[in-house]
């Protein structure tokens, strides 16, 4: 691991070790495990687009949840990475939500989601071009203007090189965050997803992207799918986090001093929440792993 | 102008399977059938089939599943 690369004050560093925040993502299927582990979670990541037209009874109980510990809300239809503007009943409602639930803050994709009025169904990954890094910057921006808060940014996996692309995902991810006011969301597993995928180095992505203004990290694990000599890797959500992605975080948090938000995904095939917890637990050496490799590097200089 | 283009004709090749099916026929027809630049044509001329392929076949058994398309996390 590559870990002398930050330079941070000792005492800075173990304050912002303790800043760092573990968390999970919510679902109906978790809910009574979470619930009764809250003191071991410092933050819960709740899908938004779950509760813009949810009954009255279940926005209370989300604004209940808030109250117990944090909660931050994650978008996952508005479509922020396309040259087309997001519509703004969608921002609207994003706004409404985060009124009543006041999040630690809130997040999107860097993806579209929709074309010509044809719903995808899923967080499809841009061309990456010039115009969708100005349609970004542009439905961040309203983004913040009519929310209050600029969303962060999450990199989302791919199982196709998108075409019309005429730059790599980090330059291309670079240039969305360098230039607006949204810190990047960074999943783990998207990136070693599209890394194996696409036969690039993941540690050399984290040389290129801008790691101080990374502020969450997300967890999660997949599958291999397709026919022998045409596998890609599939981001699923459905099974534990593997090695290489804790090997990334510990990457990350000896790049990043900067205090980090990590939340693990879970979205089916649900083992138990002490499994979900441990794999936490797991996170949190990773990152601990990390922090101490970047303090004798300080101490060394 | 065709930004817009490009994310429609992306989202039809890759949820509706005649459209796909009559693309990969002809890559370089049917984008510029869809007023594409030169250079998205030749992106698609050249696309990455097997992506192509494997990201639609995940589209549909999500559907099959779940019955609706909704922009389910991932």
């Amino acid at each position: 691991m590559a870990a002398a690369v930050a330079a941070v004050g000792v005492a800075g560093a173990e304050a912002e070790m303790n800043s760092d925040r573990f968390g999970i993502g919510w679902r109906p299927r978790l809910a009574g495990g979470i619930l009764s582990n809250l003191e071991r979670l410092d933050i819960v990541e709740v899908i938004a687009d779950d509760y813009f037209r949810a009954e009255r009874q279940q926005r209370r109980a989300l604004q209940t949840l808030a109250a117990q510990t944090e909660v931050t809300l994650h978008g996952v239809s508005l479509g922020m990475a396309s040259a087309v503007p997001v519509e703004s009943r969608r921002l609207d409602d994003m706004a409404r939500l985060c009124d009543e639930v006041k999040p630690a803050f809130w997040s999107e994709h860097l993806a579209f989601v929709r074309g010509g009025g044809i719903e995808i169904g899923h967080l499809a990954a841009p061309p990456r071009c010039e115009a969708t890094i100005e349609g970004a910057l542009a439905n961040l921006a309203r983004a913040k203007q009519i929310v209050g808060i600029a969303p962060q940014v999450e990199n989302v996996a791919t199982l196709i090189d998108p075409p019309g692309s005429d730059r790599d995902e980090a330059a291309w991810i670079s240039a969305i965050v360098r230039n607006s006011d949204s810190e990047l969301l960074l999943d783990l597993h998207n990136l070693h997803a599209n890394a194996t995928n696409f036969n690039f180095d993941a540690n050399e992505f984290l040389t290129r992207i801008p790691t101080d203004r990374i502020s969450t990290i997300h967890l999660a694990g997949g599958k291999w799918i397709g026919r022998h000599g045409a596998q890609r890797l599939l981001d699923d959500h459905l099974h534990d986090v593997p090695d290489p992605v804790y090997e990334l975080l510990a990457e990350v948090a000896a790049r990043a001093p900067q205090p980090l938000t990590i939340i693990l995904e879970r979205d089916g095939n649900f083992p138990s929440i002490e499994t979900l917890l441990l794999q936490l637990e797991r996170a949190r050496d990773a990152v601990a792993l990390g922090r101490a490799q970047l303090i004798p590097s300080e101490v060394a200089a | 102008m065709s930004d817009s283009r490009l994310e429609s004709f992306l989202a039809r090749i890759y949820v509706d399977a005649a459209a796909r099916e009559k693309f990969l026929a002809d890559p370089r027809g049917e984008a510029i059938k869809a007023g594409l630049t030169a250079r998205e044509i030749d992106d698609l001329a050249n696309i990455d089939r097997d992506g192509l392929e494997l990201f639609a076949h995940s589209l549909e058994h999500k559907k099959a599943k779940h019955g609706h398309q909704k922009n389910q996390h991932p």
